[in-house]
């Protein structure tokens, strides 16, 4: 029994689990990536200053929906490949899990692309992607390398560093005009609802907890601190949302591609100026986690579908994803990808749900028969 | 084919093991008279024997007092009545071979009835030259005790069991290195230690496969976890104290032979960074000191590093005010700021080396030379700035602040790929040298503890004693590091009592 459990790779020995409460860090990390640094003007443009209800509504969607995850993985015994398995059989099952595996992808993909996509419109214009891809994505592999500890650690570094970053929120305020927010609802619920599904593209990335769940030592414990980290996510979001509100105009803000960015950019203190550049040197910290856990996810599937060493799949997505992190270049081609990652992520979610549904109906079939 | 190979490999250590037994008492007195010190001679006075030994490792005193004395006294014609009569400690009689090859190495002196008997008197007379217990060079507090290890390991342990009188301090003695065979002791306290933590270095330790061993930084480089490091992974410390309060926190301490320091394990990178001085000050003031060295590493690597940064590629960052006085030092230097810091860091590093290894005397005037004249002229001369000398300065001065000598060589180094990456991305460069050290810190481990412990794993039960020290009264359990089998220091309610007014 034993063996068999190692095969598939669930049975993890204890030194490798987490404790619960850095489940906190693993959701929030992966939820902030890139997005936050310009995501207002998305929601800006379907729901105008009310968009901040949306967040609150998309936070409360995401409550629900990480509820819904507990549920699937507490009766399911290990992570979403199990779960496939045990629902639609061997082969469907495993390429269900292949799309999710394709998806983390996509996510750690998108999100090394617009960072280099960041940093040549507001550092290096003239970077040279081959090399810095390259060392980016060599870092990963070599934080990949040291197994889901070493992320986590990761993921909590990069929660300690964010940390001053929000300080700087109070920077905007300053010079702000706290009446933009007003008149308060002044736009239906349709467009609050379509900015709602907007601002959820920002807090995709709890879906990862579908993979790395057996990791967590006692998880039903950790139930809290998954909610915990959704509501802090949302509280920062709150907070970006109406910082941006107070120190944009609507119309402003429609222009700006990156909001939080452009914030930056009047930070003063008596030895600095334009704090954008360190913002966007410890932005490094606050994606790493997010193209990291992307990775390990994404490998740790094949590695439970086909039974083969999570090494060499990991060295085979990291060449697979240089070379178009390279060649695709361009603000078009970056906003498709990042809507198409959005894309995918509502339909994961919405299909969290399903899973959920047809999980209950098959436990109930099987207990019958 | 290959098994072949492999029996051969195995049988030639049974056959070395046979020569070994094979050898008699003869061949090896033979083996020794080779060597002018080994004396070895008939007694012919009231008793007759054949006495042998090491006359550089033997004390004449015991040799002239106890044992000729008495031999020439009475006659004496067996090794038991040899045995009872001669005046010294721990006598014995015994044919085992390597037994008596190895305790004549190290200053017994042998005694047979005759040339070719097999059995003799083993009698202990080992004289130790050793340095005598001074005060500590490397880790030198102003207040607190001021004796430091020396070179030999009886003495250390002496040090250490005067301030730990307890029947549970253990020590386990091997023997490591094929040709030197230098003693290796561990010391722990049982009932505190973890047990695992014990298995695992004394495991770590037998396996060794070293021929010479000359000093405890052998060991360090040898067991570590991750050898490839650049930081070192077991803690060094020539101070009794320490060892004796990481004892008690539950830690294994390692002593070696002919080096003047121990080391103790499983530790932290934050432990690098704390010195005894902050157990013999008041809390608040040893927290401020902790945290102004702890500042300073961090502006010993950074420092140089976010100098390259912001010169080379983001100009924006420096205020108005500040520009003026950079562009001012820097009008005239004709190199880009990397090749700058870099002439100016390498100089910095030159004059350490020469330093560390010139005399005292000499190596002060080194400093002198290098540090003022060599700066000034530089800055004359304009081929440096005086901003950047100011901050080379600073940050290898910072550099000192650790307690470790260790940990300030890995400072003093690892500040390159820093400017490296400086160089290549600016501050995300930096940035992303700091993930990978972060990263790499977060992989270590120390005997198989995390290396980068109270910040991850977070543990704020052990951050009460790493970047700041609270008082004594609050730190009423161990470090969950070393998972010690008894995690209460002292009673918590006894000590946090409180009294009434006038009570």
């Amino acid at each position: 029994m034993n063996k068999l459990n190692n095969t598939q790779g669930l049975n993890i020995p204890e030194n490798y689990l987490v404790t619960p409460a850095y489940v906190f860090f693993l959701i929030h990390s992966m939820q902030v990536g890139v997005g936050i640094l310009g995501f207002e003007k998305y929601l800006v443009e379907k729901a105008g200053f009310d968009a901040w209800i949306s967040v609150l509504i998309a936070g409360g969607i995401l409550h629900i929906i990480l509820w819904m995850m507990y549920r699937l993985l507490q009766n399911g015994g290990g992570d979403i490949v199990q779960i496939h398995n045990s629902i639609f059989g061997k082969y469907i099952g495993g390429l269900l899990s292949l799309l999710f595996c394709a998806y983390y992808t996509l996510l750690a993909f998108t999100v090394i692309i617009t960072f280099i996509e960041v940093i040549k419109v507001w550092v290096f214009p003239g970077l040279q992607v081959w090399v810095f891809a390259f060392v980016l994505i060599w870092l990963v592999y070599y934080l990949v390398s040291g197994g889901f500890r070493v992320i986590t650690g990761i993921c909590l570094i990069s929660v300690i560093i964010g940390l001053p970053i929000l300080l700087l929120k109070f920077f905007p305020v300053e010079a702000g005009h706290t009446m933009n927010i007003y008149p308060m609802i002044s736009h239906d619920l349709t467009d609050i609802l379509g900015a709602t599904k907007q601002s959820i593209l920002s807090f995709i990335g709890l879906e990862f907890l579908l993979i790395y769940y057996p990791f967590i030592k006692q998880p039903e414990k950790s139930k809290k601190w998954a909610h915990f980290g959704i509501f802090y996510t949302t509280m920062l979001y709150l907070i970006s949302v109406l910082v941006t509100f107070v120190y944009y105009s609507e119309e402003q803000l429609k222009q700006v591609v990156w909001g939080t960015i452009s914030a930056w950019k009047i930070v003063e203190f008596p030895f600095i100026e334009r704090f954008e550049f360190v913002g966007i040197a410890m932005w490094l910290y606050v994606i790493l986690p997010n193209i990291c856990l992307g990775l390990w996810g994404a490998t740790r599937i094949p590695k439970r579908v086909f039974k083969i060493k999570q090494k060499y799949v990991v060295i085979t997505f990291c060449i697979a994803l240089y070379f178009p992190a390279v060649l695709l270049d361009g603000r078009p081609v970056i906003d498709m990808v990042n809507n198409l990652s959005g894309q995918l992520g509502t339909y994961v979610l919405m299909y969290i749900p399903v899973l959920l549904v047809l999980k209950m109906i098959s436990d109930k079939v099987r207990k019958r028969s | 084919m290959w098994k072949w190979k492999r029996k051969e490999k195995q049988q030639q250590p049974q056959q070395q093991e046979k020569k070994k037994q094979n050898g008699t008492l003869s061949e090896f007195i033979q083996a020794m008279q080779e060597s002018e010190d080994f004396v070895h001679y008939n007694l012919s006075g009231s008793t007759r024997c054949t006495i042998s030994y090491l006359k550089t490792m033997c004390d004449s005193q015991v040799l002239n007092r106890s044992v000729l004395s008495t031999l020439n006294q009475k006659s004496l014609p067996t090794l038991r009545d040899m045995q009872e009569s001669i005046p010294v400690e721990n006598v014995r009689v015994t044919s085992k071979l390597d037994l008596i090859e190895e305790k004549v190495m190290y200053g017994y002196i042998m005694i047979q009835l005759h040339e070719k008997d097999e059995e003799v008197v083993l009698v202990p007379a080992i004289s130790l030259e050793s340095r005598n217990v001074s005060i500590p060079e490397v880790e030198f507090s102003v207040v607190g005790p001021k004796e430091a290890f020396v070179e030999t390991m009886n003495t250390n342990i002496n040090l250490i069991r005067k301030r730990l009188p307890l029947p549970q301090l253990t020590i386990k003695e091997m023997n490591v290195g094929k040709v030197t065979k230098t003693r290796v002791a561990v010391i722990y306290i049982d009932g505190i230690v973890n047990q695992d933590n014990v298995d695992t270095v004394q495991q770590r330790l037998k396996g060794i496969e070293v021929d010479q061993l000359t000093d405890s930084s052998f060991i360090t480089q040898i067991i570590a976890d991750n050898s490839n490091s650049p930081f070192p992974q077991l803690l060094d410390t020539e101070r009794p104290d320490r060892v004796v309060s990481n004892l008690v926190e539950g830690k294994v301490a390692i002593l070696i032979d002919g080096s003047p320091h121990a080391l103790t394990c499983p530790t932290t990178v934050v432990e690098f960074f704390g010195a005894s001085d902050d157990y013999f000050l008041p809390w608040h003031l040893a927290t401020a000191f902790r945290l102004i060295r702890l500042f300073a590493v961090i502006f010993s690597v950074l420092s140089t590093p976010l100098y390259v940064a912001v010169l080379t590629y983001h100009h924006e960052m420096i205020p108005a005010a500040l520009m003026a006085t950079i562009v001012s030092s820097r009008s005239d230097i004709p190199f880009p700021p990397i090749l700058e810091v870099i002439v100016l860091e390498l100089t910095i590093e030159l004059l350490r080396e020469a330093g560390a290894r010139l005399p005292t005397k000499i190596g002060q005037t080194i400093g002198i030379v290098g540090g003022i004249v060599i700066g000034t002229a530089a800055v004359d001369a304009g081929l440096t700035s005086n901003v950047l000398l100011i901050i080379v300065a600073l940050s290898a001065l910072a550099s000192f602040t650790t307690p470790i000598y260790q940990i300030g060589n890995t400072i003093r180094l690892i500040r390159f790929p820093f400017l490296i990456g400086a160089q290549l991305w600016g501050l995300i460069g930096v940035s992303m040298c700091m993930v990978y050290f972060i990263g790499h810190l977060i992989k270590l481990q120390s005997i198989g503890r995390p290396f980068f412990e109270p910040l991850y794993p977070l543990r704020i039960k052990d951050l009460k004693d790493a970047f700041i020290r609270l008082p004594f009264n609050k730190q009423t359990e161990r470090p969950v590091l070393m998972r010690t089998e008894d995690p209460q220091r002292m009673n918590q309610s006894r000590v946090n009592a409180k009294r009434d007014i006038d009570e």
